[in-house]
């Protein structure tokens, strides 16, 4: 985990610099996913279809950036001792609020996303950046750090859930829309890759494939 | 000195406290406008699903895990929840029947059957097959049935054949004794 | 009794938390490196999730259910393993200090584990009696205990070898996984 954010070399940027640069790291390199290999369950679990993907982004995006937005501001006020306790019980109150307004409004969503829905708390990405983000920085920094970091997240879900779902069913489609078919491959689908086996093998070859690219330097 | 050691030691705790009191207000306040609303959704998906099953319904009662059809305050049918367990976990199935005690309808509520095989068992041409059979009937071919299994799929097709029939059983004999 | 043995099979192999449901995946990539931390860390999750699951239907018989505030249950079920976890962690270095050194390092990790908390939501959404919550997490933990044991034979193996230098560390241990995936859906339907 890499902390580039330095306020007192940063005084002399605008807030604005910062801000994009704080946006843009999440994105390609510090992607949580693909790079730090952060969050891993919900990213194996519910990319067996683009909606699933698409629905998880929009929980994590928008737990990471109400939990980093407050623990910002608290950031002052709270005693090192009690740090852990107080991000965790932030971090699961805007969970039980996403799960909540999702089982009113989407309900197909929250079905469909069911126990990974809940264990957004514990993803390692919305802790981890609570810890070495927000409570060290201001609010504003805080939510662009948020935002791109949730964006590289989506991202990641984004391509893991196309391959899977492309190739387990033959088509695709989006919100119950169906965007194509494959012909000869929807009569017969590849089902191993929607499979539990199927997530574990698209995960490896893509990881494998960013280091041979060399986008992944270490280990 | 004293009062510093003793204001670090419980500064941490009230102010976990307070987060915690502060969570717990935001949430059952947040819950009181979603809890409505999840109630009333889930009550138009049954009777959704109840109508989708007998067209001529109106008006509906549950009861001992039971719905009883009304049409015209006359009763003409009843519905009820059979769970088998499949090949991937566990399968929730909704029959319908008549005052004959003959299936109107099934429908898969939910299951974690293999994408592509034993999930096959939602689609109407399997559901459709049991429609005007009597308990005795609902089996596999292969067991002396009716019921044509899906290829490829045996285990969920005999989980859902088995969980309506004992369902079915179970809830005549209720019918019955009343 | 049937019962109890189908919960605790379907938890263990047919359901397992890593390779079925994907719980626990960090401590899976991250300690499987060699066979003796694998072990130490499957201990000590097992134990905390036994524990925790005792704890979470307890609560959850006894105060979230009568009072209808059901909807707590993230923010109290994090809550109560966090502090299961602060005290199994004084508790054993209070007792036994070779067993701390063994397990200390693990411990404080295994609150943001998703398998525990993942095994106490599973455990909550099936309506589980305490004792079926307790067999459930029994099987949970050894199913965990025990392909993070798999993997970390295997992975010591292929240190030995030569892996393609794009796919050495975690791409291979993600096709590994894929492998062992592969071989574990064999057991679905069993029960």
């Amino acid at each position: 985990m890499e902390n580039k954010n330095n306020n007192k070399k940063a005084g002399s940027k605008s807030l604005g610099a910062q801000f994009w640069k704080e946006f843009a790291k999440g994105i390609i390199i510090s992607n949580p996913v693909f790079i730090l290999a952060l969050g891993l369950c919900p990213t194996l679990a519910v990319t067996s279809s683009l909606d699933n993907a698409l629905g998880m982004s929009a929980g994590v995006i928008f737990v990471l950036l109400c939990s980093n937005i407050i623990i910002s501001i608290i950031r002052k006020a709270t005693p090192a001792s009690a740090r852990i306790p107080v991000f965790i019980v932030v971090i699961a109150t805007f969970v039980t609020i996403l799960s909540l307004v999702f089982q009113a409004y989407i309900p197909p969503l929250y079905e469909s996303l069911g126990i990974y829905l809940a264990l957004i708390v514990v993803n390692c990405i919305i802790l981890g950046r609570a810890e070495v983000f927000a409570s060290k920085n201001s609010v504003l920094l805080s939510i662009g750090d948020a935002l791109g970091i949730g964006i590289g997240f989506t991202l990641a879900l984004v391509i893991i859930s196309l391959l899977r779902e492309i190739l387990g069913t033959g088509s695709l489609s989006v919100f119950g829309l169906e965007l194509f078919k494959i012909p000869v491959l929807s009569a017969s689908p590849m089902t191993f890759f929607i499979l539990p086996p199927g997530a574990f093998l698209v995960i490896g070859l893509l990881l494998a494939l960013f280091k041979w690219l060399g986008v992944i330097k270490n280990e | 000195m004293a009062s510093k050691i003793l204001s670090n030691k419980i500064y941490p705790l009230v102010f976990l406290t307070i987060i915690v009191l502060a969570s717990v207000s935001l949430l059952v306040y947040i819950n009181s406008i979603t809890a409505p609303i999840v109630e009333a959704q889930q009550e138009a998906e049954i009777k959704n699903m109840l109508s989708g099953m007998f067209a001529d319904m109106d008006d509906y009662k549950y009861e001992d895990e039971i719905y009883t059809i009304y049409q015209d305050s006359e009763i003409i049918g009843y519905a009820f929840l059979a769970k088998g367990k499949g090949y991937g976990g566990e399968i929730n199935i909704l029959v319908g029947v008549n005052e004959d005690f003959t299936i109107e309808d099934v429908v898969i509520i939910s299951n974690t059957e293999t994408p592509g095989l034993g999930s096959k068992i939602t689609e109407s041409s399997f559901t459709n097959q049991f429609r005007g059979m009597a308990a005795g009937d609902v089996a596999l071919k292969k067991d002396g049935g009716d019921v044509d299994a899906i290829t490829g799929a045996t285990i969920s097709s005999k989980a859902v054949v088995e969980a309506i029939r004992k369902a079915m059983e179970e809830k005549i004999n209720l019918l019955e004794g009343d | 009794m049937s019962n109890l043995i189908t919960i605790f099979v379907v938890m263990a192999i047919v359901n397992n938390l890593v390779i079925s449901k994907f719980l626990g995946l960090c401590p899976f990539f991250g300690v499987s490196k060699k066979l003796s931390n694998a072990v130490s860390m499957g201990i000590a999750v097992t134990l905390v999730m036994l524990l925790a699951s005792l704890a979470t239907s307890i609560i959850n018989q006894f105060i979230l259910i009568p009072y209808n505030v059901e909807f707590m249950n993230i923010v109290i079920y994090i809550l109560v393993i966090a502090s299961l976890v602060q005290i199994v962690e004084l508790a054993i270095r209070r007792t036994n200090i070779n067993l701390y050194n063994a397990l200390g390092i693990y411990l404080p990790l295994i609150t943001t584990n998703c398998a525990v908390l993942g095994i106490t939501l599973i455990n909550a959404n099936k309506g589980y009696s305490i004792l079926e919550s307790v067999v459930s997490a029994l099987g949970g933990g050894i199913g965990f205990t025990l392909v993070l044991v798999i993997m970390s034979g295997i992975r010591e193996k292929i240190d030995l070898g030569e892996t393609p230098r794009s796919m050495r560390g975690l791409p291979i241990a993600f096709i590994i996984a894929a492998l062992l995936a592969l071989a574990f859906t064999g057991f679905s339907g069993m029960m």
